[in-house]
């Protein structure tokens, strides 16, 4: 039976829309505007228009929500919609990767929700529902999963419980969420939550470094005039003072921004398990609900930096194809961390529990790829150099441009330590790569998302026989424009790699379709909907002898 | 290991001599109209022996580059003079397969095969150089493996 949107949604669509006429309105009348004409009665006829604008406006809402109604059907959702020109849509549930719900402060109030079904084709939101009740999206949300389930077991070996026992679940942080979220899956286990000391840490670790650009332009720009002639009353050391003091300002402004951001982005975070799902949810004034299917995850990657990692912390991002969950794609959301901060070893248990990898031990490049970032660095260096010893010249400053040759060892430590972080790892069914220094990423790809492998070697790299091999998958390229790439490896064993890395897509293509595992997902619907985890886990590992697991046995189920 | 039409280097050499009296007409035009006067006057000849030169060299270069195979399970490309980019696309991963001409390929005779998988680097996988009979029959050689080798969903 189809059915139509929440009655609720005429209102706050109108106001959505009609701020601007009011805004309008009142400037007009307020600023004292007169039509050509009309003499005093210029306001009246303004109101006029105004209100003939409104109640069209209202007309046109209400038969957006009447004409629009939806159905989720056994094999597709049906979307029937459009007030002038009718649109009819069948999704296919199969190729429906996520579906997000996403709820501001005034829909929490009216306890409405926007639902977002994302397939894997281009970077848009395939569907939107604007506006449903929360209960009906979080209906949808769970429908969806089940139908999807029944549709891939067909056999119908394993009887999907059509009720939807009501279990109110509330959660550890569930603060500003209504007690109506039901999860009726009876396996749904809470794998993460993020509490407060974590989300204080959170906060305290996030910096934006969009701040000091934003503050470089606004300076640059508007005070441009001033600062230049306060530089020309000032001698040279108290200007290096200065210089410091503008630096830690932005530093901290930058960390108070990043702070705040990610406190609001990640408030009440919790992930939970939901049959072959996961399910998030977050946000302080802008709740989020969202699913990720396990059998549309293209690549893990866990993400750190130097402060993270010296006190044990990690990020999860997890790549579904065409679209990472939190993208910038639907409504304009900031960040896209499956899992913004954890512990290492709790994040390591959860990527255990999604892609069984086991222990990793990394290859890194050979050492003369360290010659290469030693010499990119000092470039760096050389040049910041020669822009301190230029400006300084041209503007006679006295300023110590030599100081910045104190950045000499930094560069010797950061070329170390950008070789020492490089590194790749072939594992049973899985390929991991770890790039970068400040911003670590580990990529974890199974071997049966590759959807073509890239070697390259640029000049430098064949002077000194290296290669990148890139794997590219489905995922979005959201996460800084990074694919999975084993960098700087010697070029016998770019070839090696070429050839292995197709010889096992290969392999992992004829087992996933023999049916055995290989990749997570497959077992998930044979196995017995277990309330255990680590059986669960354990028949992933079981499925392949030489799968070698080597993480703690206690697997994140409660915190 | 197949090579491309040796066609392909005419159209490049013509493509980098456009490119090339395109940039040199700018110069030309900037010095004629705007004059500045630390602008030299064989600058815009400059412009167009230099660019071109250097264009009719990469074109020569990126022919003897370009090998292209259609192997077992997968098509391998190789490419690149600066960089030398090596390509593996497992049939299996192959969403479509299209053959293009633009006009100036047409003009040569000459047709692309372009391979579409669902990575995040989209079209990237292009094969120029074809006659259109090759290109045709690439295509479908391409299309006949994907199809054999097609599993449940290629993402």
């Amino acid at each position: 039976m189809p059915r139509s949107l929440s009655p609720l949604s005429v209102p706050y669509r109108v106001f959505q829309r009609g701020g601007g006429i009011v805004v309008f309105l009142a400037f007009a009348v307020g600023g004292g505007v007169t039509l050509p004409g009309l003499g005093p009665a210029g306001p009246l006829v303004l109101v006029g228009v105004a209100l003939l604008a409104v109640a069209a406006l209202v007309g046109y809402e209400v038969a957006y929500v009447r004409r629009f109604s939806y159905e989720l059907a056994a094999e597709t959702l049906d979307i029937d919609s459009g007030v002038f020109s009718r649109r009819s849509r069948e999704i296919p549930l199969r190729r429906i990767q996520n579906v997000d719900i996403s709820r501001n402060i005034v829909q929490r109030g009216l306890g409405i929700a926007v639902v977002s079904f994302e397939t894997a084709g281009g970077g848009e939101t395939e569907a939107q529902l604007r506006f449903v009740t929360f209960d009906e999206a979080k209906r949808l949300q769970r429908e969806l999963a089940r139908l999807k389930r029944g549709g891939a077991v067909e056999s119908g070996s394993e009887a999907v419980a059509t009720d939807e026992g009501v279990s109110v679940d509330e959660g550890v942080a569930g603060g500003g969420r209504p007690s109506t979220a039901t999860f009726a899956e009876p396996e749904s286990t809470e794998l993460f939550a993020l509490d407060r000391s974590e989300l204080a840490i959170l906060g305290a670790l996030s910096v934006d470094f969009r701040v000091p650009g934003v503050l470089f332009i606004l300076v640059s720009t508007v005070g441009s005039t001033v600062i230049g002639n306060y530089l020309e009353s000032v001698p040279g050391l108290a200007l290096a003072v200065v210089a410091v003091v503008l630096v830690v300002a932005v530093a901290l402004v930058s960390w108070i921004a990043g702070a705040a951001a990610s406190i609001i982005e990640y408030y009440g975070f919790r992930l939970v398990r939901s049959g072959d799902e996961l399910q998030y949810e977050r946000g302080l004034l802008q709740r989020y609900d969202g699913s990720i299917p396990f059998d549309k995850i293209q690549t893990l990657t866990i993400a750190d930096n130097p402060l993270k990692r010296y006190f044990g912390y990690a990020t999860l991002y997890i790549e579904t194809a065409g679209y990472t969950p939190g993208s910038s794609g639907a409504g304009g959301r900031g960040s896209e961390a499956a899992i913004p901060l954890a512990k290492r070893e709790h994040v390591l248990e959860l990527v255990e529990e999604l892609e069984p990898v086991g222990d990793v031990s990394f290859e890194r490049p050979p050492k003369r790829a360290r010659r290469r970032y030693l010499v990119r660095y000092l470039l760096v260096v050389a040049v910041f150099a020669g822009a301190l010893y230029g400006v300084s010249a041209l503007l006679s400053l006295p300023f110590p441009w030599w100081i910045s040759l104190s950045l000499l060892p930094v560069a010797v430590l950061f070329a170390h330590l950008t070789w020492r972080n490089r590194g790749h790892w072939l594992g049973e069914h899985h390929v991991v790569t770890r790039n970068g220094v400040l911003r670590r990423e580990t990529k974890i790809v199974p071997y049966y998302r590759i959807q073509t492998v890239i070697d390259s070697r640029s000049v430098f790299q064949r002077r000194l026989g290296l290669a990148t091999v890139t794997v590219d998958t489905a995922g979005s390229l959201s996460l800084g424009g990074q694919d999975a790439a084993a960098v700087d490896v010697s070029s016998a064993r770019a070839d090696e790699l070429r050839e292995e890395l197709e010889a096992r897509l290969g392999r992992a293509v004829d087992a996933y379709r023999s049916g055995r595992a290989g990749i997570g997902i497959a077992d998930e619907y044979n196995s017995e909907a277990g309330t255990n985890h680590n059986e669960e886990a354990g028949t992933h590992g079981g499925g392949d002898s030489g799968e070698a697991t080597g993480t703690p046995e206690s697997q994140g189920d409660e915190r | 290991m197949n090579r491309l039409d040796p066609r392909i280097r005419i159209l490049w050499i013509v493509r980098s001599i456009l490119t090339a009296a395109v940039l040199a007409g700018i110069v030309l035009g900037v010095s004629r109209f705007v004059d500045p006067t630390w602008l030299p006057g064989w600058l815009p000849a400059a412009v167009f022996v230099g660019v071109g030169g250097l264009g009719v060299a990469f074109a020569v270069l990126r022919y003897r580059a370009w090998r292209y195979e259609v192997r077992e399970d997968s098509l391998y490309l190789e490419r690149g003079v600066l960089t030398r980019v090596r390509t593996v696309v497992p049939f299996v991963r192959i969403q479509h397969v299209d053959t293009s001409r633009s006009p100036t390929e047409r003009l040569v005779g000459l047709a692309s095969t372009v391979v579409y998988t669902a990575g995040s680097r989209g079209a990237d996988v292009s094969v120029p150089g074809l006659t259109p009979s090759d290109a045709d029959d690439l295509r479908e050689r391409l299309k006949r493996l994907a199809i054999r080798s097609e599993g449940e969903d290629a993402v």
